[in-house]
């Protein structure tokens, strides 16, 4: 019994519990203290914030798989970020909208036909953007299980046609990184025409409010999305520690170190680079279904190549090659922004020139990387590490 | 000189007659006040017809300062001034007869006629008929232009009765070709169009396709058997050049056939049927669906409350009693056919000219991209480094540029001057960062790539909080300003064949440097292997640091190349960094040939695609950027590979 | 004074990460007012400008003794032209920072990504910027021009005083253009323009390389029509197409070209000798001549710089502020559903020397006035009409036709005039 925890999955990561703990107690105080369910000292605008923080953790994790892993540094994940939001961004659309349109006829002389309810629903949905047919990647938009599906199908695909080709090829290094960058910037332009079908530059919009829960006040539903995001955050961390924890992590570990010797050794490095390549699409995705509910809106900006970049940073900025530095670096950033953005903190005069944070944020997020990168390359998780280590040492003396 | 005198005679004469008159200029106005004052293109005829008639000599005088915005009115008595300066206080008026000042008024009590340039094309075109003999020959310069501009029947009279007396030959040949082209247009004589026609073969100017296109106009019609006398262009076949539907629909137009039920008036009638929630015994909560709805109408017919629908047996039966066909708008048969003949000949060149454009197109934007990712190819190629700043050192050249013009305001010495200083000051930033930053990243690719990323938004919102967000100018001087037209269709703007011969010059020195001088010796070796190099006594930090430098001034000066065609803003270099990394990438890095290879591939294949759907640029981008996807899986290290031992790995 | 322990950095190191609600409630003294303007990212070229303009208006206001007794305090956000943003610092506005009212937005997208939350929050916000149409929110107050106040008194400009027959629809690829161009198409069609003779063409954000498409134009007039270009390219792209023009030669009597996103704002980015002549169509020029305007363009550039230009967002945040302003006397409290209320039927002079009265689509009347480029940059007004009505739905679309808004009085903002029934109380989005 005692033999078969030690060699138990969570035994042999001991991180794993305390992320879920400390994931755990953050979900439940934040809840405690939120405006919907608790006491109302935290506001939901901050508890929306904390629920897209959570998902940004999780792309995060898959980003470290990829990247601090297996040594692919992948300029285009947010793609399929941006692809799981649309998938479930299309459902909760048409469904508002036919709720919407069926309510606005029922007074009308004729009952609807399914004809009339399509085209009402078609040109209120794409009327914003200058068109009013339903187009055909529409199809499935009434069925939240398919749309779902797709979620995981549509990402999964790209990622696997996209890593099939690369991998076989051999594209590796930079080129790769450069190549995924093409292929998200591609999606991006592509979605960004307004006849892709998808609303152009708009894009899906009003996502926060989910159908059939109008009357629900999103100080609820906030909660419930950042339960939602935790429990897949969650999830997603201890699928990521279990993946790179046995012999599969072994391998993809040397393929990062040393691509040619693990080929020479047998393994067929493509399938496992495309296996790593698949799942973190299929987290990404998962992480951006959570995501744009709580957005409110997706668009092809959100996928362009810097979304992408900003990614790799988080990773490299928490310390790649830990899965909780993924979290913290993710966590860090986007609180940190949100907080610089958000006009809260008063300007520092200095009689000839008045420092605007607003103005100077982003300059000091920038060398705020190069110093990182340059005095810490292990990044937060690395001072963390050397931090607990540090403790262990003392203890053990 | 004669004429000179002449015209002077006869305008003292009217300058010292015109107070007594009776129907002077000032009453002709005053007439007409509401028309000159709020002119419109549709109001003014009349206006200019009185005054024409008036055979007043002023008149010609009156309608330039007219269209030149210098006619003013009083608000008080509506009297009609000239002002030559709008900007004195108080402001001298000039009698529009005499040219005499006669008054002073603030500002505040006149107000300007500001004719729109409907109107100021009207005004230019009456005054041909005075312009054409004036003795200034800018004068009847402009006369042809506005002739060019908006021709009338009237001008070709005009234009005949002046040529022979025309001196200069320049303005002769315009003469004469303008002439043809009006004969075409307004003469009567079938033989005189088809002559000025077919002189005209080959010629791909637009102005003579806008004078041919027109008389192929056709429009469709339709008959029962095909008529004899009229002038037809093509038999349509009903499913195949016209569609059915657009057929059918002619035939409702026309009368000739019964409408179709549409959607729409289908339920519209049936909402009018509607009795006691139901319809001729149908309940309505049934008909929530297409099938029912059809029923229920059906039903209506048979009690004969509304038409029955055109069945498709129907309109076949309909369509078959009549034949389709296209009719020239211009009833001359031998015209249209000469008029065919010469436009067959202009288009068929027009394609190939289109597509030289094309082409010039694309080596344009091949210029351009090659400028902007040389700099990158090099730092990449030889020291393996991703700079994501690539794109602020451009956009530091652009600002240098404008910074420039500010003290320098001569465009021309500014130009000069800002092209090596961006150099300097682009060769500067990046020798600081290679020094601060990459040199201690030198083993580790992707993380530079992540501080370069850092220093890319840094330097862009110190760019926004020096320079603010809005865009500042940067001005190409006047010899870079215009277009080198070889004929109406093939043109291309000055500013972008400089670009192309500075990427030009470009190429060849980088390739000077590299193949022939020492420091590209060395740069060669370093590239190849850093530690064998070192230990033949060459200083890599140095090498490095000067390659860097190198690359980051040039973006420096394609910052300034980009800045005088586009927009200068702190985004100016991050739209072309990912642009700049796949020309390097599909070109094949390490390699001068190789950039210059993907460049061109690149601002080609955007062109190509472009002209295939014209109307979307963005889808063009897009299919560029999964072409290029496509083709690194077949070519993964690009079109020029290095081989053997400087491939490394 | 200065130089001491700046009290700034205690207060910074005293907030903490987790933005309080209570904290945020201390400051009831004040009114406050919400600036959600983008000042980073693409945007912030056109909409930095904005967020100087509503703060040079609270300050003169509080100059002017406040409102209701109390300062004006602006509150400064900075969604970074990052559309999910807006949603996200319009609530923390509404919810955290409890500002009264927002001045906010520039592009389309950016207001539907706030909309939901305005609507849910019972917000306020004035929007600014000419926009497509197609919408009217309880919550939203349209500053700026409707379609039927640019576009369409624009096209029929084209029409009637230069005989145009042939258009080029220019545009950036997004919803604006993409809705104007529709209505536009459908209008010169119902103006008896062929469909052939409509020549459409979208071009990305920021777009630079214009040379085939100005040449596609010029090739336009081979079929002897004269060509016009209606242009809704966006922001700075305008320049790289502007100077492409010049290049070519191609001049305002041959091709004239009228743009609905172009103002002096845009006009300072070029070189405007070689472009003399092309028009743009809006509710305000700089060139306008009144003694309001002339007082307020002074006291902007006092403020900003003898460099800066005015424009018509400008203006219209101007109007809008001070009907909100008056409103909230009227109202005498700056609850949203007793100020709206106090909105409808708002009369404040406008720049031009109009009045400008606010209606209840919860739109604007406005002269729209058309003007000639002219070299330094600024506009030589050549049209102007009188005031008209903007109309949220237009008539040109058969869709929108039956669609009509008021929120006075039918208290909807999509009201279907056939079936006499409301389609919704919410906007779509």
């Amino acid at each position: 019994m005692k033999t078969a925890f030690k060699n138990s999955f969570i035994y042999k990561n001991p991180s794993v519990l305390i992320f879920l703990s400390a994931l755990a107690i953050l979900t439940i105080g934040m809840t405690i203290l939120s405006e919907g369910f608790g006491v109302g000292l935290v506001s939901t605008s901050f508890i929306k914030i904390l629920g897209k923080t959570l998902c940004f953790c999780l792309i995060a994790i898959a980003m470290d798989l990829v990247w601090g892993y297996c040594g692919i540094l992948s300029l285009g994940h947010f793609a399929f970020f941006g692809l799981g939001g649309y998938m479930v961004g299309m459902w909760l659309m048409f469904a508002r909208t036919k709720d919407i349109v069926i309510n606005s006829m029922v007074n009308a002389p004729l009952p609807p036909t399914p004809n009339e309810i399509r085209d009402a629903v078609g040109s209120q949905i794409f009327g914003v953007v200058g068109g009013s047919e339903i187009p055909m990647i529409w199809m499935f938009a009434d069925s939240l299980l398919i749309q779902l599906l797709l979620v995981i199908l549509v990402p999964g695909l790209l990622a696997f046609v996209f890593g099939y080709l690369a991998f076989r090829s051999r594209v590796t290094g930079v080129y790769l990184s450069i190549l995924t960058q093409a292929m998200t910037l591609a999606l991006s332009l592509y979605l960004f025409q307004n006849d892709s079908g998808l609303r152009g530059n708009n894009g899906l919009s009003g996502l926060q409010n989910i159908p059939g829960l109008t009357e629900v006040s999103q100080d609820i539903i906030s909660v419930w999305f950042l339960w939602a995001s935790a429990i897949a955050l969650g999830l997603g961390y201890i699928i990521a520690n279990w993946l790179i924890s046995g012999k599969f992590g072994s391998v993809v570990r040397a393929i990062r170190d040393d691509e040619t010797r693990v080929r020479y050794l047998g393994y067929t490095v493509e399938i496992y680079k495309l296996l790593v390549f698949v799942i973190t699409a299929i987290i990404a995705a998962i992480a951006g279904a959570l995501y744009y509910p709580q957005a409110g809106i997706i668009n092809p900006a959100e996928i362009a190549p810097i979304a992408s970049i900003y990614l790799a940073v988080w990773v490299a900025i928490g310390g790649r090659g830990r899965i909780y530095g993924a979290v913290i670096g993710a966590a860090s950033v986007t609180l940190i922004s949100s907080w610089f953005t958000g006009g809260q903190i008063p300007n520092i005069s200095l009689g000839f020139y008045t420092i605007k944070w607003i103005d100077w944020w982003l300059v000091i997020l920038g060398f705020g990387f190069v110093a990182i990168t340059l005095y810490a390359p292990s990044g937060l998780g690395g001072l963390f590490d050397r931090l607990v280590r540090k403790q262990v040492n003392e203890e053990s003396k | 000189m004669i004429r000179t005198f002449l015209f002077l005679v006869v305008y003292f004469v009217s300058v010292l007659s015109v107070s007594a008159q009776q129907n002077d200029l000032q009453s002709i106005l005053n007439q007409n006040s509401k028309a000159v004052e709020r002119a419109s293109r549709k109001t003014l005829q009349p206006v200019l017809k009185s005054l024409i008639d008036s055979k007043l000599k002023e008149v010609p005088i009156f309608l330039e300062k007219w269209r030149a915005k210098k006619v003013w009115i009083r608000k008080s008595d509506k009297q009609f001034f000239y002002i030559n300066n709008k900007n004195s206080t108080p402001i001298k008026l000039i009698d529009i007869s005499s040219g005499e000042i006669v008054g002073l008024e603030p500002k505040n009590k006149l107000k300007q006629l500001k004719p729109n340039s409907g109107v100021r094309s009207i005004i230019a075109s009456t005054l041909v008929q005075f312009q054409l003999i004036d003795i200034d020959k800018n004068r009847r310069l402009a006369a042809l232009k506005a002739i060019e501009r908006d021709a009338n029947s009237s001008h070709l009279n005009a234009l005949r009765a002046t040529i022979n007396k025309e001196p200069l030959p320049s303005i002769k040949a315009r003469m004469l070709r303008l002439e043809r082209l009006l004969t075409i247009r307004f003469d009567e004589n079938p033989t005189k169009r088809i002559k000025a026609i077919n002189g005209f073969a080959g010629d791909t100017n637009v102005d003579v396709r806008a004078a041919l296109n027109p008389i192929l106009q056709t429009k469709i019609a339709v008959s029962t058997i095909l008529p004899e006398d009229k002038n037809i262009a093509k038999i349509l076949k009903v499913g195949d050049s016209i569609s059915t539907q657009v057929a059918y629909d002619i035939l409702v137009k026309n009368k000739l056939a019964p409408a179709q039920i549409s959607i729409q008036e289908r339920d519209k009638s049936l909402i009018a049927n509607i009795k006691n929630s139901e319809i001729a015994g149908i309940k309505t909560s049934t008909l929530d669906n297409e099938q029912s709805r059809i029923i229920a109408y059906q039903t209506l017919v048979k009690i004969g409350a509304v038409p029955d629908f055109v069945t498709n047996e129907q309109r076949a039966k309909s369509l078959k009693e009549f034949v389709f066909f296209n009719q020239y708008i211009e009833t001359n048969k031998t015209v249209t056919t000469a008029a065919k003949k010469t436009l067959d000949t202009i288009n068929a060149r027009v394609k190939v000219f289109s597509f030289i454009d094309l082409g010039l197109d694309g080596l344009s934007l091949a210029s351009i991209y090659f400028l902007a990712a040389i700099g990158l190819a090099i730092t990449f190629g030889v020291m393996g480094v991703i700079n994501m700043a690539h794109g602020e050192f451009i956009m530091i050249g652009a600002y240098t540029g404008y910074v420039v013009q500010q003290f320098v305001p001569n465009y021309t010495a500014s130009i000069i001057i800002a092209l090596p200083l961006a150099f300097i000051v682009a060769f500067a930033a990046g020798v600081a960062l290679e020094r601060l930053v990459i040199r201690h990243l030198m083993h580790r690719p992707l993380e530079t790539l992540l501080a370069t990323f850092g220093i890319s938004i840094a330097l862009q919102q110190l760019a926004k909080n020096i320079f603010g967000t809005q865009a500042r100018p940067l001005t190409s001087p006047d010899w870079l300003g215009g277009s080198w037209v070889i004929n109406d269709i093939i043109s291309i703007s000055y500013i972008r064949v400089a670009i192309f011969f500075l990427a030009l010059a470009f190429l060849f020195l980088l390739l000077f440097i590299l193949k022939r001088t020492r420091l590209g010796l060395e740069v060669r070796a370093v590239t190849q292997n850093p530690r064998m190099a070192s230990s033949m006594g060459i200083n890599p930090d140095k090498i490095n640091m000067l390659t860097f430098g190198l690359g980051s001034g040039i973006a420096g000066i394609a910052g300034v190349a980009i800045g005088l065609f586009a927009q200068v803003t702190s985004e100016l270099g991050s739209g072309y960094i990912v642009q700049s990394f796949m020309t390097v990438v599909v070109g094949g890095v390490g390699n001068i040939w190789g950039t210059l290879a993907g460049a061109s591939m690149i601002g080609g294949l955007q062109k190509i695609i472009e002209w295939f759907n014209p109307s979307n640029t963005l889808a063009a981008q897009t299919y560029m950027i999964i072409f290029i996807i496509i083709f690194i899986q077949f070519k993964p290290k690009g079109i020029v590979a290095l081989k053997g031992r400087a491939a490394g790995d | 004074m200065t130089k001491k322990a700046n009290p700034h950095l205690t207060a910074l190191a005293a907030i903490s990460m987790i933005t309080v609600s209570a904290t945020m409630a201390m400051a009831a003294d004040t009114i406050k007012i919400g600036v959600l303007h983008s000042l980073s990212g693409t945007m912030a070229i056109s909409e930095t400008t904005l967020k100087d303009t509503v703060e040079l208006l609270i300050d003169q206001q509080n100059a002017k003794g406040g409102l209701l007794g109390k300062q004006l305090e602006a509150v400064v956000v900075d969604p970074a032209s990052d559309w999910p943003l807006f949603a996200e610092k319009a609530r923390e506005l509404l919810t955290v920072s409890k500002v009264d009212v927002i001045f906010g937005s520039w592009t389309s997208v950016s207001r539907k990504s706030a909309l939901p939350v305005l609507e849910e929050l019972n917000g306020l916000m004035f929007y600014p910027v000419q926009y497509e149409g197609e919408e009217s929110s309880k919550n939203v107050f349209y500053t700026g021009a409707a379609p039927n106040q640019q576009a369409i008194p624009a096209t029929d400009y084209f029409l009637e005083e230069l005989g145009v027959e042939k258009f080029a629809l220019l545009g950036t690829d997004y919803v604006y253009p993409r809705t104007t161009n529709k209505i536009l198409e459908q209008y010169l069609k119902d103006k008896g323009i062929d469909a052939s003779d409509i020549f459409v063409n979208y071009t990305p954000f920021g777009h630079s390389d214009w040379s085939k498409i100005v040449a596609d134009v010029v090739a336009l007039g081979a079929d002897g029509k004269k060509v016009g270009v209606i242009s809704t390219i966006n922001g700075d792209a305008n320049i790289g197409f502007y100077k492409e023009l010049a290049a070519a030669g191609i001049s305002a009597d041959d091709i004239p070209v009228i743009a609905f996103s172009v103002g002096e704002e845009e006009l300072s980015g070029l070189d405007t000798s070689n472009l003399v002549g092309h028009l743009a169509a809006w509710n305000y020029f700089q060139s306008a001549e009144s003694p309001a305007n002339a007082k307020f363009i002074k006291t902007w550039k006092a403020r900003m710089g003898d460099k800066r230009v005015t424009n018509d967002p400008m203006e219209a945040h101007y109007i809008g502020f001070n009907m909100w302003v008056n409103a909230v006397t009227a109202a005498g409290t700056t609850d949203v559903d007793k100020v709206r209320t106090a909105m409808y039927g708002q009369k404040f002079p406008n720049l031009t020397g109009g009045t400008a009265e606010m209606l209840t689509n919860h739109h604007l009347s406005k002269p729209v006035l058309i003007g000639e480029i002219q070299a330094d940059g600024q506009f030589d007004i050549i049209s102007q009409t009188e005031p008209v009505n903007g109309d949220a739905w237009t008539d040109f679309l058969a869709e929108s036709k039956v669609l009509k808004s008021d929120w006075k009085d039918l208290k909807c903002g999509m009201y279907n005039t056939e079936t006499k029934s409301c389609v919704q109380i919410k906007s779509n989005y």
